[in-house]
């Protein structure tokens, strides 16, 4: 059967499509990063455990520095993740259910494997000093359900854009109704894991740069050691990305690869500024791999949409979705918005103030 | 039907809904009520610099991030996850007309995140003043994020101007939007105090404790009078139809609404004990108790809620399966299947019925129903026959509102009742009753010599058939009760009546003389009736054998209500039981004249065609026991009353002690619908066809049935039920309008249809039953043959003296006595004997056209009148012979 056959009819929407399109892009940006810190986090600390790179009382000194910030930074990739999930399903609701419901239970149970993963973070740090074997066993089922958890999503994502492969999943009625059937499943799970490790190195460099300044011992070791972290997972991911680019299907690779201008420059781009970032990272500059970065993920989130519109093209043409426009609500939401970045500011202002600068969990 | 459906099996999604709903109502509502008590307390503590207060509230906030931030946030993103899988089509619709509500929302989410981590994590380092603004704004981020979210939830409800306009404002401003905002601003306030006594509890100084508890006494008692006094705001502010659902029609809220009701007080109680002395073990006790009882209480009032909502998920917009309420007429029109998008069926054959069936279940019904699970739809339709089932799934959605209609054509509507009956409970489709075993009797006509005879006599019996609810344990509807009529002529160049004089005696044949060892009407007639009968004696004190009274007026005699039943003494059923009527003269007692005629009486009323049960003996009709059972358990949860219970105590009652009816000459209740509105206005809801088989469901006219019982020149001729009195529909209008000013009429109208092109809705003639009925001269004009392709529906005698049993010619003589009883009008066939039904016809003329007709008129006038002074048309060559 025609597989658009299984498309649900979407609905209105209430302003033009680019502006979900935007808000996703950039919100997901923010959601991606942090959620980075926290899984990459999760396997460091896990990894520097299995090192034996921890002080007596069973604190990583790498990772000492990062591990009481997870549990908040988690809050806010929660919060970071809502915003683009909100967006995706105006553009994208009619695939993204059609999607989740086939993968049904493998799916739900995400809620509930984020609801442990967070109070394992929580456990992770109040009991890092007293049961320490608790401690390490909350973190590595955390980093685990966090695995499994991006790895539902790289499912979700990939099954949402290929409805020619909802008919047998739909019909065979599977226990496990997965999306093996995706050649670029892995490679886009392995490009997640990877990145979330070099992230998770950077933002170790990062705390310990400021700790510099308060002159804490061995903390330039722990910039480099990060920054290696990073540059060597950012090697495997660039490998992986390799990987992703010649499993996707031949006409969309060839649109990244010379067909389509856009998508050819910004790729290319992405991998000219990738090796420069490299040569910053090994070199131990901080700043530059920081600017290095924000500008290609920046690159790399714009051609995750582009793929996905390629991907779609048969069977969505954005003009085609209708418009009933709530331009009222828009321009309200904007002004909460920017009321509620100010607010935020306010209490950043208002920590900063306390000039401590340490966040305890 | 525009997506996949998640087949949760026994769970049913609405209950993980529930599940991760309730969890996450009740800590959203603790995290805006808790934001706003550590704002106050807060302040409190700043204002009173009390070290105390500010000891508690780091210890307060922690737990509260804990559980509010992770809980109740994820369970938050838990619900938006849930309900996309679990109704897909209602999220889209929530989400493409509310996405910047939610946006807003999100704002406030993210703010109300950092106040609290900021507030936790710095509550030492911040200064107090700065501090207090955190909490301020984390409380404000709160109830904002309340009154967003508050905005969409009263929408599901009540969408008021929404409908129209699409609008946001018109939706997120609906009509319950504002009582709602306040009822919930002291819910949270009632959570925040139950949250108080849990964590001041477990506060290990004296004082500290006292100090909370305290403060959650003062907090709980302000709720509790909020929640009540906006609470009834909120109640009020719901349109009364949603409450009638909710409160008195829908089972499935009833306890939920006890609960709450019981839970309100006990909630208050279990936080005014806090004020008593009591050791802090049995404190924390209590606060968990507390805890708890909160948690039912949420739970009750959002379920109530949610079923308030049935069956739409967004009120009068889109059924709970996702089906949109302007969609169902053309996916009647043109099929549901055909229009989904996930179904491995889309046209329904006879030979993929059950597979059909399948995808129908899943894609409309396992919204709500599970397979074994909550709201079981084996336990659901357990007692349905197939037929049953298609009646249901008919009338759904129509007279109970808590259920969406069934949207697809009458083939998918079958294939759905197939696959629930086959594929489900594993019973074989049966399409009908099985065909009756017919065992013929004997019918002999008197002998009658003209030359001899000085003397006619015309018997008959009122109605043409009788019927018995033989339900007596359960409920009656009608006793053993047939009329016999006749007239004596006294033959002559000019006939006379005989009034005078005279003695008119009947006796039905030997096999019927005892109904009482076959009916169970002699057992209970005390409690149905409110008499005590001698055995075998009707209501009017009549027997199987008796005297005939004169009927002043009427030139004729009355043998009233006859306790007569179909069942014979040698085991078989014969709804014609015969009986010999006699005139003698009344003082030599010499027999003037004497005949044989039927009293058509049956028990075979067609309940179990879809309310399942068998009939009360295993070879013949009769209502059973099961059957009864169904139908009073129906009539209970509809109505609300207890009938069945009160029937197994020993205590049945007559239908029409509360249902009026001219049959019956009972008064019923006034504010109750009449028998026949009642049962035809409720059932054609149920009966979506359009042919006399609509009646014969019911009434014994089934043409394979134990009865048969039209059998008159009108059956022969192809005239049905239905060109007389209208379809089952179009005749429920009438008796419905006669009764619209009851609250049950218009719902059982409001979605019956005309389907005759001489009138309408608008023109439907209000009719009582009995008393108005369908006038023969409608069709029959100046007693002449109709024209094709009439119908007399919806002209109605105007009195009862116009009724056809009631009238006569201009000679006095009754239409009855010459023409046949009513359904049965000579020449009749009846299925029992031929010529059973002209048993009189056959002895006066030699033929079984009516009497006089066919130039006949020798059976009463000695020499042949030249004008038709009976009535237009008479002298003629009987027309039927012709055709």
């Amino acid at each position: 059967m025609n597989p658009s056959a299984f498309i649900p009819t979407p609905d209105t929407i209430p302003a033009p499509w680019w502006v979900f399109e935007v808000l996703g892009v950039v919100t997901f940006l923010v959601h991606i990063l942090f959620i980075n810190v926290v899984f990459g986090g999760a396997i460091l600390i896990i990894y520097s455990r299995v090192q034996n790179d921890h002080e007596a009382n069973g604190t990583s000194i790498l990772t000492s520095a990062i591990s009481s910030k997870l549990p908040s930074i988690f809050a806010l990739t929660v919060t970071f993740g809502v915003a683009p999930l909100l967006f995706l399903q105006v553009n994208y609701g009619h695939l993204f259910y059609s999607s989740s419901i086939l993968l049904s239970w493998w799916w739900f149970i995400i809620i509930p494997f984020v609801i442990l993963a967070y109070y394992g973070l929580y456990v992770h740090v109040k009991q890092a000093e007293n049961r320490i074997k608790l401690s390490r066993a909350a973190i590595i089922l955390a980093a685990e359900l966090f695995l499994y958890i991006g790895f539902l999503w790289v499912n979700n994502n990939t099954l949402m854009i290929r409805p020619e492969h909802w008919q047998p999943i739909f019909e065979q009625r599977s226990w496990i109704p997965l999306h093996f059937g995706e050649p670029t499943l892995i490679p886009r799970w392995l490009h997640f894991i990877c990145a979330s490790i070099a992230i998770a190195g950077l933002f170790t460099s990062i705390v310990w740069n400021i700790r510099t300044g308060k002159a804490v011992e061995g903390a330039e070791h722990h910039i480099r050691t990060g920054l290696k972290i990073f540059a060597w997972s950012t090697i495997v991911q660039i490998l992986a990305g390799f990987w992703w680019l010649i499993a996707l299907p031949r006409p969309i690779m060839m649109q990244f690869m010379s067909h389509d201008i856009l998508r050819t420059a910004l790729l290319t781009l992405g991998i000219l500024l990738a090796v420069s970032l490299l040569i910053q990272a090994f070199k131990g500059k901080l700043t530059g791999t920081i600017i290095h970065l924000a500008v290609i993920m920046v690159i790399m989130v714009t051609m995750r949409a582009l793929l996905r519109a390629s991907y779609l093209a048969d069977y969505m043409r954005y003009s085609d979705l209708e418009l009933n426009p709530q331009y009222d609500v828009l321009a309200l939401f904007l002004i909460v918005f920017a009321a509620g970045l100010g607010a935020v500011w306010y209490m950043v202002k208002a920590v900063r103030n306390t000039e401590t600068g340490r966040v305890e969990g | 039907m525009n997506y996949p459906v998640w087949e949760l099996f026994g769970l049913g999604g609405g209950t993980l809904i529930a599940l991760v709903s309730v969890l996450h109502v009740y800590i959203s509502h603790l995290a805006v009520g808790g934001g706003i008590f550590i704002w106050l307390t807060d302040r409190k503590a700043l204002k009173e610099n009390d070290s105390d207060l500010n000891d508690f509230l780091r210890r307060y906030n922690w737990v509260f991030l804990l559980v509010t931030m992770v809980l109740g946030g994820m369970t938050g993103v838990g619900i938006w996850w849930t309900i996309s899988m679990v109704n897909p089509a209602g999220t889209s619709a929530l989400i493409h007309n509310f996405v910047f509500g939610w946006a807003i929302e999100w704002v406030f989410f993210l703010g109300e995140i950092v106040a609290l981590l900021v507030y936790h994590y710095y509550f030492d380092k911040l200064s107090r003043k700065t501090r207090l603004n955190i909490a301020f704004l984390y409380a404000f981020f709160a109830w904002m994020s309340l009154f967003i979210i508050n905005g969409i939830l009263s929408f599901m409800l009540t969408p008021g101007r929404w409908i129209e306009t699409g609008n946001f404002w018109h939706g997120f401003l609906n009509p319950t939007y504002f009582s709602s905002l306040f009822f919930r601003t002291f819910i949270t306030l009632m959570c925040a105090g139950i949250f108080a006594f849990l964590v001041g509890s477990y506060q290990k100084e004296e004082q500290v404790r006292t100090k909370v508890v305290r403060i959650g006494v003062q907090w709980l008692i302000i709720a509790m009078i909020g929640i009540v006094l906006t609470g009834a705001w909120y109640y009020f502010s719901v349109p009364e139809g949603i409450r009638n659902t909710t409160f008195s029609l829908n089972p499935q809220a009833g306890p939920f609404v006890t609960l709450i009701f019981v839970v309100t007080p006990l909630v208050l109680l279990l936080g005014l004990t806090f004020i008593l002395k009591g050791s802090t073990s049995t404190k924390r006790f209590f606060a968990w108790l507390i805890l708890i009882a909160g948690f039912v209480w949420m739970g009750s009032f959002e379920y109530i809620r949610e079923i308030a909502r049935k069956p739409y998920v967004i009120y009068g917009y889109m059924y709970s399966n996702g089906i949109l309420v302007d969609e169902v007429d053309e996916l009647n029109r043109t099929g549901f299947l055909m229009n989904s998008h996930w179904t491995r069926v889309r046209n329904v054959t006879y030979d993929r019925y059950a597979e059909a069936g399948e995808e129908l279940f899943r894609l409309q019904c396992h919204a709500c129903h599970t397979i074994g699970g909550r709201n079981d739809i084996l336990t659901r339709t357990e007692i349905f026959p197939y037929r049953g089932l298609v009646a249901q799934l008919t009338g759904q959605g129509r007279t109970i509102p808590y259920m969406p209609p069934f949207a697809g054509t009458f083939m998918e509507r079958d294939a759905l009742a197939t696959y629930i009956q086959s594929g489900l409970k594993g019973e074989e489709v049966v399409y009908g009753l099985p065909p009756a075993d017919i065992i013929p009797v004997e019918c002999e006509v008197p002998d009658y010599d003209a030359s001899d005879g000085g003397y006619v006599l015309l018997v008959w019996n009122d109605l043409g058939m009788h019927c018995i609810s033989d339900s007596d344990p359960y409920f009656v509807i009608l006793p053993p009760a047939n009329t016999l009529e006749a007239q004596l002529i006294r033959r002559g160049q000019t006939p006379q009546f005989v009034t005078e004089g005279v003695t008119l005696t009947y006796r039905v044949d030997e096999q019927y003389l005892d109904p009482a060892s076959h009916v169970p009407f002699w057992e209970y007639e005390h409690e149905n009736f409110g008499v005590e009968l001698e055995r075998n004696t009707g209501l009017t004190g009549a027997g199987l054998e008796g005297e005939f009274e004169a009927v002043e007026g009427k030139n004729s005699f009355q043998a009233h209500l006859i306790p007569v039943a179909p069942y014979p003494e040698d085991g078989g059923f014969n709804p014609y039981p015969q009986f010999t009527v006699e005139a003698r003269n009344s003082e030599t007692g010499e027999v003037l004249a004497w005949t044989r005629v039927i009293a058509p009486t049956s028990t075979e009323m067609g309940c179990l065609n879809c309310h399942g049960g068998e009939w009360r003996f295993e070879d013949k009709p009769g209502v059973g026991g099961e059957t009864a059972q169904n139908i009073l358990a129906a009539h209970d949860r509809i109505n609300g009353t207890t009938l069945l219970d009160e029937a197994l105590e020993g205590h049945p009652r007559l239908c029409q002690s509360c249902h009026a009816d001219p049959a019956l000459g009972a008064a019923g209740d006034p504010n109750v619908l009449n028998m026949s509105a009642a049962m035809h206005g409720w059932h054609a809801n149920y009966i979506e066809v359009n042919t006399e088989e609509a009646c014969q469901l019911c009434h014994p006219a089934s043409p394979d049935g134990y009865t048969q019982c039209l059998r008159g020149i009108h059956n022969t001729m192809a005239v049905t039920c239905v060109d007389c009195h209208g379809t089952l529909a179009e005749h429920a209008l009438s008796l419905l309008a006669h009764e619209q000013e009851k609250q049950a009429s218009p719902i059982l109208a409001e979605h019956l249809t005309v389907t005759n092109n001489r009138f309408n809705k608008d023109t439907i003639s209000p009719r009582m039953p009995w008393l108005n009925e369908p006038d023969c001269l409608t069709c029959h004009r100046e007693f002449e043959r109709p024209p094709m392709m009439v119908s007399s529906a919806n002209v109605w005698t105007s009195s009862p003296d116009q009724l056809y049993r009631m009238r006569t010619d201009s000679a006095g003589v009754r239409c009855e006595a010459c023409h046949g009883p009513t359904h049965a009008l000579y020449p009749a066939i009846n299925i029992y004997s031929d010529d059973l039904d002209n048993m009189q016809p056959l002895q006066y003329q030699g033929e079984h056209f009516p009497i006089g007709s066919n130039y006949n008129c020798t059976v009463c006038h000695t020499m042949r009148p030249a004008s038709s002074f009976h009535h237009p048309n008479t002298l003629r060559r009987f027309r039927n012979i012709d055709d």
